[in-house]
């Protein structure tokens, strides 16, 4: 039961968050979406992911709580109460095929692989990498905004 | 209750609102949400084998993640403070106007 509550909230979460007008409100329905599939993934017993999703989205959720309203254009209407109800209603029929149908097949083979020697062990190596990358684009967006703030000189 | 379902409505609301919103904002919550489908399946199924793999994916998934957020974020900083609005529609009529100015 608590699976399909939280599925259903996961959807009509998403559908508010791309179609609400005001920037604000928008990333208040994002910010349930992240909290939604964090609660999926402890439901599930994938407490790592849930922890690493929380503090992801709570990061993200920052930079655009600051630059949503900043930087997004002012909405020349408000959304009106019938709309919101109509997105809410939509998300609730957009969850019922994930509730009621199923295309899985067999589960496979159950492995007992840890968390810690899946990532340590099993791609190590991809953990690294990944920084790499990461470092990588962090510098490129640093130059970026470097160039455009000196004119390109 | 299927969680594959799940993350496919999750990637087709994802993709409608990255083909109708022109607001940049709304385009960046798009890609999340299209990112979070992604990692979502990878944890649901491998969490239902028991392995601890899916949620090292997630690990990698979410810094590839993190650093399309950044660039998007870097562009919706510069095209704002260049063209003074993040509406995509509005930006494409400005430069064609700022093409054609330069043509005369």
């Amino acid at each position: 039961m608590i699976l399909e509550v939280l599925s259903i909230g996961l959807i009509v979460s998403a559908c508010l968050a791309l179609f609400l007008d005001e920037a604000v409100y928008s990333v208040a329905a994002l910010a349930g979406t992240f909290l939604f599939t964090a609660l999926l993934y402890v439901v599930n017993g994938a407490v790592y992911a849930a922890i690493f999703q929380f503090a992801v989205g709570v990061g993200t959720l920052a930079i655009l709580f600051l630059s949503g309203e900043m930087l997004s254009d002012k909405p020349t209407k408000k959304t009106s109460p019938k709309k919101t109800v109509a997105l809410i209603g939509a998300g609730v029929v957009l969850s019922l095929p994930a509730i009621f149908l199923s295309v899985s097949g067999s589960t496979g083979v159950y492995s007992d692989t840890s968390f810690g020697n899946a990532l340590w062990n099993l791609s190590g190596v991809d953990v690294i990498l990944q920084a790499l990358v990461i470092l990588t684009v962090a510098l490129g967006i640093a130059i970026i905004l470097y160039e455009r703030r000196n004119g390109g000189k | 209750m299927d969680f594959v379902i799940l993350s496919l409505v999750m990637l087709t609301i994802g993709i409608y609102g990255l083909l109708t919103n022109r607001q940049l904002l709304k385009v960046f919550i798009s890609i999340e949400l299209i990112a979070t489908a992604a990692t979502l399946n990878f944890v649901m199924l491998a969490s239902s084998t028991g392995q601890g793999l899916g949620q090292a994916f997630l690990i990698l998934a979410f810094s590839t993640d993190t650093a399309v957020s950044g660039v998007v974020l870097a562009l919706l900083v510069i095209v704002t403070k260049k063209y003074g609005t993040s509406n995509i529609n509005e930006i494409l009529k400005m430069q064609e106007k700022r093409e054609s100015e330069a043509e005369q």
